[in-house]
């Protein structure tokens, strides 16, 4: 086995950190919006809204039931097929669409089941000082199911961070593409790939510490 | 409603009669960045023969010209959703492709080349991959290649998105299988143990692929032209010479 190269590992760091921001770009846009999504998504199957309820049961069967991958084939080079003014979707925004729908209907899960894991009582109460349900769920429940949903909903923008990772096959050079392109023009491919796992690491540990701020945060009504 | 249904109508009229017409902006080029030495990356600056030749290709037809880097498996399905003019990543030309798009003349002439780790002594040529596991890139042409020979059923082919000069090395698989060219190029440069096996077994020529549609011939049209004044200046040549030491560009 040939030693490492260190020299082409320091000069690629800087480099590949040229296309963090666009990883995290990508990441955090998508991370917001399925956020909102799987928030009404799960509100919607919680209350049993009608039509729309069936709706989001038919959404998070598909979008959890295929992989990302097929999705963002689906809406880049699929949709344009069908409507050529779709070419419109570049490879970045064909990313966050993909991105969002697809973690939003796994979110959409470990939501309602953090909702429905409120305790009755506290349901009943809201409602018997006369609150409405969209009162109650602001004010009572989603507080509540926040602190419960936190740990898993961490996991899947880390997940999401790391599905980035993707986005080249849609023409899209972020940290993963440009360790590929790197990784053929040397031929060293532990070199670039370690250098390319060791920033990923990092960010991700870094969003742990986070998750750990924040659920001591959300613990303090809880602690005595 | 009624004029909601308008005014989409007409949204989607402009975006797709803009595209009908003729080439204004860059000349939007795909490639993978990942087949050395025809398109690579060093140090953030994309590099390579396919690079410098349409680059020169751009200069000739007074256009810019826009690289747009992507993993192999997705650069024909931006040429189809019109996301990029051109594949420039050695295509070659094949009845099965002629059947989706339009190619320009040839701008460089190769043959297949069978690879084995250094020092293989079962392997010989391309008859001796009976019963063995060979690599081949993903929706690359050598597949089809290996699928034409006689005794094709006993051959394993693996496919690769990348990477497959490196399982070769590390005996993951028995060969590859790739132009002779860049095979060529890869064992003098790169530091894998690895060796041509016997000659070339078929001859490919390739070319740019281009959208069959009045854009892209017109397109398809300036670039030869564009191509064999290239041809007759020796420009083509010196590029060739630069990258391979020989002029491949030429029968």
């Amino acid at each position: 086995m040939d030693v490492l190269n260190i020299e082409y590992m320091i000069g690629l760091i800087p480099v590949l950190l040229g296309y963090l921001p666009l990883t995290l770009q990508l990441a955090g846009t998508g991370m917001v919006l399925a956020l909102i999504l799987a928030c009404l998504f799960a509100v919607v199957r919680v209350l049993r809204i009608p039509v729309l309820n069936q709706l989001a049961i038919v959404f998070i069967s598909f979008f959890r039931g295929t992989p990302l991958l097929v999705q963002l084939f689906l809406f880049y080079y699929g949709l344009p097929q069908l409507v050529s003014a779709l070419t419109v979707i570049d490879g970045i925004t064909a990313t966050i669409m993909g991105l969002t729908m697809h973690f939003s209907a796994y979110m959409a899960e470990s939501i309602r089941a953090a909702i429905v894991g409120v305790d009755r009582s506290q349901t009943e109460a809201a409602l018997s000082i006369g609150m409405t349900n969209g009162q109650m769920m602001r004010r009572i429940v989603l507080p509540q199911a926040t602190r419960v949903a936190l740990p898993t909903l961490m996991n899947y923008f880390i997940d999401m961070i790391k599905a980035t990772s993707l986005a080249f096959t849609l023409g899209v050079t972020e940290l993963m593409g440009a360790t590929q392109k790197e990784a053929a023009g040397s031929f060293l491919y532990f070199e670039a790939f370690i250098v390319a796992a060791v920033i990923y690491w990092i960010v991700v540990e870094l969003l742990s510490k986070l998750q750990h701020y924040l659920e001591i945060r959300l613990n303090k009504a809880y602690s005595r | 409603m009624k004029k909601l249904l308008i005014a989409a109508g007409l949204i989607i009229a402009l975006f797709t009669s803009s595209s009908l017409l003729a080439q204004e902006g860059p000349l939007k080029v795909g490639m993978s960045g990942q087949y050395y030495p025809f398109t690579f990356v060093e140090q953030d600056q994309l590099k390579g023969f396919d690079v410098d030749v349409m680059k020169a290709i751009g200069e000739e037809m007074g256009l810019e010209v826009q690289f747009e880097t992507a993993n192999f498996s997705g650069l024909m399905g931006m040429l189809e959703s019109g996301r990029i003019d051109t594949v420039a990543n050695q295509i070659t030309i094949t009845e099965e492709r002629k059947k989706a798009y339009i190619f320009s003349e040839p701008y460089v002439y190769d043959g297949a080349q069978v690879v084995t780790k250094k020092g293989n002594t079962e392997i010989r040529g391309v008859e001796d991959l009976k019963g063995k596991t060979v690599a081949v890139n993903l929706g690359s042409n050598f597949e089809d290649l290996l699928k034409e020979l006689p005794y094709a059923d006993q051959i394993n082919i693996k496919t690769y998105e990348s990477n497959l000069e490196r399982d070769t090395a590390l005996g993951r698989v028995d060969a590859f299988v790739m132009d002779r060219v860049s095979a060529s190029q890869v064992i003098k440069e790169k530091p894998l143990p690895l060796e041509l096996a016997g000659p070339t077994f078929s001859q490919i020529t390739n070319a740019y692929p281009f959208r069959d549609t009045e854009a892209g011939r017109a397109l398809r049209d300036q670039v030869n032209q564009a191509l064999a004044a290239l041809r007759d200046d020796g420009t083509l040549a010196a590029i060739s010479e630069r990258w391979f030491g020989t002029d491949i560009t030429r029968p």
